[in-house]
């Protein structure tokens, strides 16, 4: 794809019109023909009005149905982080041997599904794939939600919780500091950094749309508030330039985080010497896997979305075909990663990683196992037919599929090296209890109603954005543009 | 400096000192400051347990505290600052004081450390003779092993839910008022010479209760005299005054013997005086290299137990079959003369071929090995096995080498079944219970409750507020030992004394003063009894002797004679023996096997935490006791116990009926149990007891009969569609094919003394030393992390490792409480135990090797290795965990946050967590948030924000727990990760004690700890010194010569961890003439199936390896 983004010929705000062309010029070949990213040869005030009506307009109903539940489950995840931090780590049902659970199984997850947004808005951008307008300003927001919700595992599953500040480098009077050699020390700077940037990258990509916002708003609050965080944009050319450089800048600074944050969350285990973490094959697989997840994630919330606020249009069948190559990509990469694990632990010949994948695949946690084989690996490869990429209901299911699947890769990872290692004196078997399903529950509660107050009162595609990607925008094209090298 | 009577919690008329608390108290001047200071409080005195009380009880006893030598005691001014600074009394550090704890028929001999005056810890006391011994060189050397009840008697102490109050009818009375009633009592008594007074004991060996027995029989003619033990210990003496026609007590040197054969005895595990035995057992069978020989142990019996796990060869059979196998071996080795005696003992009819077989093989090897073998009877059998054992043992020449016979005095007392007839006849119209528990471990036929009604006044001394004391119209609550002054016998008949570390905690009374007082006797006070007694035993100068008798903990040369036995009499012996034939068990049939638990003896451990939480060390279940059936009877009776594979322990709940008597528990599959017997462990299922024991396990007394006490016949099984929970601490009971415990027979390490290192796992090829090369220009390649340590150790003084002598181990766990004790480690309870959440720092892992119907049962303890590359410092993200320059795996609790990567990474799985606060909140409310409890009223938050140093357990049960702490040793709070320190605390008392000594001599420069001075908890409780702790840079240090050996090993030494805790291989001694003879251990056969013979393959992928794996192993 040789496209270019343009940036928007004119500042969205400002654009209320646009003339249809008047005289005819022979168009390409027709298999030269670029689908439109945007539908039906919409122009960008439709766009404006489409997206920004969204936040403008009456609360639908289905949003109450969904921010209520959300927000009891908000509720009972604080109930269930104020007993545990009360009582202690033993609510759960992490045992001896199998330390960690669920906590992590989720902290790993969520992190995996916080990979789509960055990867979408920071290194589609950088590769100019400008399909990505459309749904990088959601799945932005969910990478940030989604850390938030992995965020708060790694800290309420440390014993001493008032403690945990303790893994920062602060300076103090007993010169002691963090222990550097610890994969759990590198996932503080990951993890936070990870987030750091993703939200200054959301908030960076947000400030047009925020100034349009503030344009529209018909009521003093709303002005004053998205006046405030639109930074006093103007939507000048210096405007667009700084932005312009500010949101490369930044595309440029998160690309090596998406690899970075799983690499090293990977690193947690494979840094270990259990049978069934330490594997070196973990952080590309684990990289894999997030991005995986991610798009499982966001074609979870994306269709909905689409069909409920009529976004068809704007979220095309095309970004759902494209979403579901790079899940059945990953997916395979994935699959391709189990394979290799079980090969290397026959080939090793260390009787111990043998006995762990053989475990794996046919221990007690068995059925876990084929669980995440069936929905990461097998699931995925229904994704070569075009009928089932185009079927948004099957896209769905299957992408719910994808978020179990990977769930339980975590799972089988976690628990199942664990429960089984070098001495079989110390074997036991891990149970949640419903404390451990309950707070994973109430994450979502988390994650959604942040999500439902996200889309309510921010505009959930880049309008600005898609509006440079719109023909129109492109004077040289049939309907006038600029060509190839062009500006940017 | 003169000795003063010590305190005694009773006044006297006109006393000169305050002798207790209750005196103190008394005076008006005190009574006057309690009421001016706290008007309301003063009433607080008849609340046994309130702050105030302990105030008391504390300054009372770091009086005692600061007395230093044992028994040199000062006058006795109870005041709570020091006036003045008592002699050699340094604040914080311990004192050692010598007494013994009285067993049924001897005592453990004891030191015992008191922290300003509260004891804390048990040692066994190495200066007594029967701890002196010659080791396999021939050097004399000394032992302090105990058995795990010693080490845990001290939780005992803090109990609670001891009895503390002294009632009438239930209701708690004026401690004076029950002390009248006895004076009424003895009054009551004096005219009719005790017409009607009954007294029921229990076994002990105190020769002051003799003397005080005659005594009062001399004062009450009339009044009549019983003893009760639940588990009667006491056959083999019975046995062998028969058979030697005059009371003698064997005593048995396996350390001498080179074939020893039980018969159903359990002389590891549960017979008495294990201590002893596992150390002499193990004696036996430690080797130093492949050219020792060591014992053959032969063990026939109907359960698995220690002794038949650590047996060379096991022949397991129905409990009432193994007269059989007695009879058959008396048959193969008596000859003429033991004629008649055979013929009586075949009465109980043939073994299978198979099994005839088995004997006779052994017999062989019995009689190969003439005066250097022994047979020994267990307390499950009848005399008529004892009989027999005793004639083998005369008639293989052993009596006098491998069995010793001393003086013991006369059994005179009668039985609980003379009693209950006495009763049901109505001549007992006063019954004195003295400790005894029969309302609940009486047998089920002699329906002992009713008969207690008939008595019309029964007084009762007990340390708990048991079955019987609810019975009873009058209750004492009784002294601990540690309480307590006494005396006893060991077994060796030396005398020991039994001396308080502290003052009564709740004003009990010893056996002692309690017989005194309902004798009426002048001399009432147990220290004066005590001092009477030993006035008529040592001869010289009294107090001096005294003193001397106090402070070793022993009086020198009183050991019991070991007279001149004429033969043995066949003719009464064979008289005696009365043999049935036997009837063979079957699947409707059942027989049943009573087992004397191993954790709660007959019940009398019953409310102690650590002993409920130690696992069983066959079945590792705690917490309860289980209906043991062997795998093959199981499916017989198509019941599905517990899940080996998955480690689940959910298991149906049976009904065992026999006799027209019940019981219901969970059924448990026990591998190597003969089939169509079940064992039932007692000492469970108690209707009265206190928190810890309530609700634990069922009671198998109900369905014991005077007839039948060990072995009953005649049972039924039957499921009763429940389930049930069982807590265990090992779920998994298979090794795998893993090399993790090694062994091998001794004729293939005499082959390949190096076996152990042969089953070595092949490591990667890279460089792992980074010790500087000592060729000049040769250039080794640099890891790319060097090992701090690898510095460190250049300079360190000591590098501290262990090794574990697994031929020696025998799995008693003694290790286990002692530990437990030392390091402050609390209970979890049962339902954090079924969540493998238990905080013990060493383990003892046992595996079942072999099919489930013979197999072999091997230990092995497992405790932080102490890796030189330690795999848990790496990962912590807070430095919690770190090295120190002497090879210590540390952990710093006050900075761990509790993430558990350490244990995630910790290859043997050693590290144990708080997952709550166990130390503070009562187990039973430990998912309660404390948010929303309140204790004693108050809400929890509230009190922790009033003072955080309070738990939330009941205010009795927190103040007592804080007394049984070892101050050396950090209490951890919930959130953090604990494990094995290698007693750290006493390395560095043991450095510094170097220290000042060096200085005291002038060598300054001299401050190498010496070999030996410096004991890990769980080495200095081994009985079987197993454990060996010392300086490794130390080429002469025991441990270096030991890891020095061919047998040791490192687990998993391919991870190259350099642990510094080795093991040495364990090595068995088959008879290849045996028809079970393996030719090898099933647990290397299993290897061998797995990975191929290490042995012949050796030399082809193997070979390049070693000399890393030995470098690492180091």
């Amino acid at each position: 794809m040789a496209e270019i983004v343009a940036p928007p010929a004119n500042p969205p705000g400002l654009q209320k019109v646009h003339s249809a062309p008047t005289f005819t010029v022979a168009g390409p070949p027709a298999e030269l023909v670029r689908i439109p990213l945007v539908e039906n040869n919409h122009g960008p005030g439709w766009l404006s009005d489409t997206i920004a009506g969204i936040i403008e307009g009456k609360t639908p109903r289905w949003w109450w149905y969904a921010f209520i539940p959300s927000v009891l489950c908000l509720t009972m995840l604080m109930v269930m982080l104020t007993y545990l931090i009360s009582t202690g780590v033993g609510i759960w049902g992490v045992t001896h041997p199998t330390m960690w659970g669920w906590a992590i199984v989720n902290f790993v997850w969520w992190i995996g599904i916080g990979h789509a947004g960055t990867l979408i808005s920071a290194i589609l951008f950088l590769l100019r794939q400008r399909w990505r307008t459309s749904i990088n300003r959601a799945a932005e927001a969910m990478t940030i939600f989604a850390v938030m919700c992995a965020g708060i595992f790694p800290v309420v599953h440390i014993g001493r919780v008032w403690f945990g500040w303790w893994l920062l480098p602060l300076p103090n009077s007993n010169s002691i500091w963090p222990q550097f050699r610890s994969p759990l020390m590198w996932d503080v700077f990951a993890v936070s950094t990870y987030f750091t940037v993703s939200v200054l990258f959301w908030y960076v990509g947000l400030i047009p749309d925020l100034a349009t916002m503030r344009d529209r708003a018909k009521n003093k609050v709303r002005q004053f508030l998205y006046g405030l965080f639109a930074l006093g944009w103007t939507g000048s050319n210096r405007n667009w330039s700084n932005y312009e450089k500010a949101y490369l800048l930044l595309a440029g600074l998160s690309t090596p985080l998406v690899l970075s944050v799983h690499s090293i969350v990977s690193l947690d285990f494979s840094v270990s010497q259990l049978p069934g973490w330490h594997t070196t094959i973990f952080p590309p697989y684990f990289v894999a896997g997030a991005i995986f997840s991610g798009f499982g994630m966001v074609l979870t919330l994306v269709l909905p979305l689409r069909k409920l606020f009529k976004l068809e249009e704007v979220i095309t069948i095309r970004h759902v075909e494209l979403m579901c190559k790079v899940t059945l990509a990953t997916g395979s990469i994935v699959g391709y990663a189990y394979a290799m694990e079980f090969f290397i632990a026959w080939y090793s010949g260390n009787p111990y990683e043998r006995y762990t994948f053989m475990n794996r695949a046919f221990g007690p946690y068995g059925w876990a196992y084929w669980i995440m084989i069936s929905c990461n690996v097998v699931v995925p490869q229904l994704f070569w037919f075009k009928k089932i990429r185009t079927h948004i209901i099957i896209v769905f299911i299957m992408s719910i599929f994808v978020n179990i699947g990977m769930w339980f890769e975590r799972f089988v990872i976690v628990v199942t090296s664990l429960h089984r290692d070098f001495i079989p004196s110390n074997w036991g078997y891990f149970k949640p209890t419903w404390v451990d399903i309950c707070t994973y529950l109430g994450t979502f509660g988390l994650f959604f109603t942040f999500f439902l107050l996200f889309i309510r009162f921010l505009p959930l595609i880049a309008i600005a954005e898609v509006k440079g990607v719109t023909p129109q925008a492109d004077p040289h094209t049939v309907a006038g543009g600029a060509k190839v090298g062009g500006i940017h | 400096m003169k000795t003063i009577p010590p305190p005694c919690p009773e006044p006297e008329s006109g006393p000169k000192y305050w002798r207790s608390l209750d005196q103190m108290a008394d005076t008006p001047e005190f009574r006057q400051w309690v009421e001016r200071e706290f008007p309301a409080g003063a009433s607080e005195w008849t609340d046994p347990v309130s702050r105030r009380h302990f105030v008391q009880i504390m300054s009372a006893s770091f009086l005692l505290a600061g007395l230093g030598l044992a028994g040199c005691r000062r006058p006795e001014e109870k005041v709570m600052p020091f006036g003045k600074q008592p002699e050699n009394y340094i604040h914080g550090l311990p004192e050692y004081y010598a007494t013994a704890m009285p067993t049924r028929s001897g005592a453990v001999p004891l030191l015992v450390k008191s922290s300003d005056g509260r004891p804390t810890k048990i040692e066994g006391n190495s200066a007594h003779p029967a701890n002196q011994f010659l080791d396999s060189e021939g050097k004399p050397r000394k032992h302090s092993g105990t058995d795990h009840f010693a080490q845990a008697s001290i939780l005992s102490l803090y109990d609670p839910d001891r009895a503390h109050r002294f009632t009438k009818g239930g209701n708690e009375i004026n401690r004076q008022l029950a002390l009248d009633s006895l004076e009424d009592l003895s009054k009551k008594f004096t005219p009719t010479a005790g017409e009607g007074l009954a007294f029921l004991l229990q076994r002990n060996s105190s020769p002051s209760r003799a003397r005080l027995q005659a005594l009062i029989s001399q004062k009450f003619a009339k009044a009549r005299w019983y003893v009760h033990e639940p588990i009667e210990l006491n056959l083999p003496q019975q046995a062998a005054s028969l058979a030697f026609g005059k009371p003698v007590t064997p005593s048995y040197r396996l350390e001498r013997a080179k074939v020893i054969v039980s018969l159903d005895c359990d002389f590891i595990g549960t017979e008495e005086n294990t201590a002893q035995f596992a150390r002499d057992f193990a004696a036996g069978r430690k080797i130093s290299k492949s050219t020792d020989s060591m014992s053959r142990l032969y063990a026939i019996e109907a359960l698995m137990t220690l002794t038949g796990a650590n047996a060379d060869h096991r022949l397991r059979l129905p409990g009432s079959a193994v007269v059989q196998a007695a009879a058959l071996l008396a048959e193969k080795l008596l000859g003429a003369e033991g004629a008649a005696l055979v013929a009586a003992a075949k009465n109980a009819g043939p073994l299978s071929e198979k099994q005839g077989a088995w004997i006779s093989k052994c017999a062989e090897d019995l009689l190969k090995n003439k005066g250097a073998s022994v047979v020994l009877a267990g307390h499950r059998q009848p005399l008529s096995v004892h009989l027999l054992a005793h004639a083998i043992n005369s008639a293989l020449g052993s009596v006098g080498t491998t069995v010793t016979f001393q003086d013991a005095s006369p059994d005179k007392l009668a039985s609980l079944a003379d009693l209950v007839k006495a009763l049901n006849g109505g001549t007992v119209d006063t019954l004195v219970i003295v400790g005894a528990n029969p309302a609940y471990d009486a047998p089920a036929d002699l329906a002992w409750v009713d008969a207690q009604h008939k008595a019309r006044t029964v007084f009762r001394l007990g340390y708990e507020q048991d079955e019987t004391a609810a019975l009873c119209d009058y209750q004492y609550p009784a002294a601990h030992y540690l309480e307590s002054w006494g005396d006893a016998r060991t077994f060796d008949g030396t005398l020991v004394p039994v001396q308080p570390l502290i003052e009564p905690l709740f004003g009990g009374l010893t056996e002692l003063e309690f017989l005194a007082r309902v004798a009426g006797l002048e001399q009432n006070r147990a220290y004066d009894i005590v001092r009477e007694t030993f006035k008529g035993l040592a001869g010289g100068d009294f107090e001096e002797g005294w003193k001397k008798f106090l402070h070793d903990g022993f009086l020198a040369n009183s050991a019991a004679k070991q007279p001149a036995l004429a033969p043995i009499n066949f003719s009464v012996v064979a008289e005696a023996i009365s043999v049935s034939a036997v009837a063979v068990p079957t699947r409707d049939s059942l027989e049943i096997v009573f087992q004397r638990d191993h954790s709660l003896d007959d019940g009398r451990w019953n409310n102690n935490g650590w002993l409920q939480e130690l696992p069983d060390p066959i079945t590792k279940v705690t917490w309860e006791n289980v209906i043991l059936l062997s795998p093959k009877t199981l499916a017989d009776l198509g019941l599905a116990a517990q899940d080996h594979i998955s480690g689940k322990s959910v298991v149906p709940r049976a009904r065992l009926e026999v006799g027209g008597r019940a019981i219901e528990g969970p059924v448990w599959i026990q591998p190597g149990l003969a089939d169509n017997t079940a064992v039932l462990a007692l000492g469970y299922g108690r209707k009265r007891t206190g928190r810890i024991g309530h609700g634990s396990g069922y009671d198998a007394y109900a369905l014991r009969t005077s007839a039948a006490p060990f072995v009953a016949s005649g049972a039924k099984l039957t499921a009763t569609g429940e389930t049930h929970d069982v807590s265990t601490t090992q779920n998994h009971w298979l090794m795998e094919g893993r090399p993790i415990i090694r062994e091998a027979n001794l004729s293939e390490y005499q082959k390949r003394p190096d076996f152990a290192k042969a089953l070595n796992l092949e490591v990667p090829v890279f460089p792992v030393s980074s010790e500087p090369t000592q060729k000049a220009g040769a250039e080794e390649p640099k890891p790319l992390y060097p090992n701090p340590l690898d510095e460190a150790k250049k300079t360190a003084l000591h590098h501290w490792g262990m090794v574990i002598d697994l031929n020696a181990c025998v799995g008693c766990a003694a290790c286990m409480i002692a530990c437990q004790s030392e390091n402050n480690i609390p209970i979890v309870g049962k339902r954090m135990v079924g969540k493998s959440r238990e905080l013990h720092w060493i383990r003892i892992d046992r595996y079942f090797t072999g099919g489930v119907d013979e197999p072999q049962m091997i230990n092995q303890p497992m405790l932080c290795q102490h890796c030189e590359a330690a795999p848990c410092e790496s990962v912590c993200p807070v430095n919690a965990t770190t090295h120190d320059q002497e090879g210590l795996n540390v952990m710093i609790y006050n900075r761990c946050v509790g993430t558990r990567y350490c244990s995630n990474n910790c290859p043997y799985k050693v590290r144990r967590f708080n997952y709550f606060d166990y130390n503070r909140r009562p187990l039973d409310q430990l998912y309660r948030s404390p948010i929303l409890m309140s204790t004693e009223g108050e809400w929890e938050l509230k009190r922790w924000f009033k003072n955080r140093d309070r738990g939330s357990r009941p205010e009795d049960e927190w103040e007592l727990l804080k007394l049984v702490k070892n101050p050396d040793v950090s209490v951890r709070m919930r959130g953090v990760m604990e494990k094995c320190s290698f007693c750290l605390q006493r390395i560095e008392q043991g450095k510094i004690a170097q220290k000042i000594k060096a200085t005291n001599s002038g060598e300054m420069g001299n401050v190498e700890v010496p070999d030996g001075a410096i004991q890990t908890a769980c080495q200095q409780a081994c009985p079987a010194e197993a454990i060996t702790f010392g300086n490794v840079k130390d080429p002469h240090s025991s441990v270096s010569k030991l890891k020095a050996q061919d047998r040791n090993y490192s687990v998993l030494e391919f991870l190259l961890t350099k642990p510094r805790l080795t093991y040495l291989a364990r090595v068995r001694n088959p008879n290849p003439e045996m028809p079970d003879y393996q030719q090898m251990p099933l647990s290397l056969k299993e290897f061998s199936e797995k990975n191929g013979n290490p042995f012949e393959s050796h030399g082809e992928g193997h070979g390049e390896s070693e000399p890393h794996v030995e470098k690492g192993a180091r």
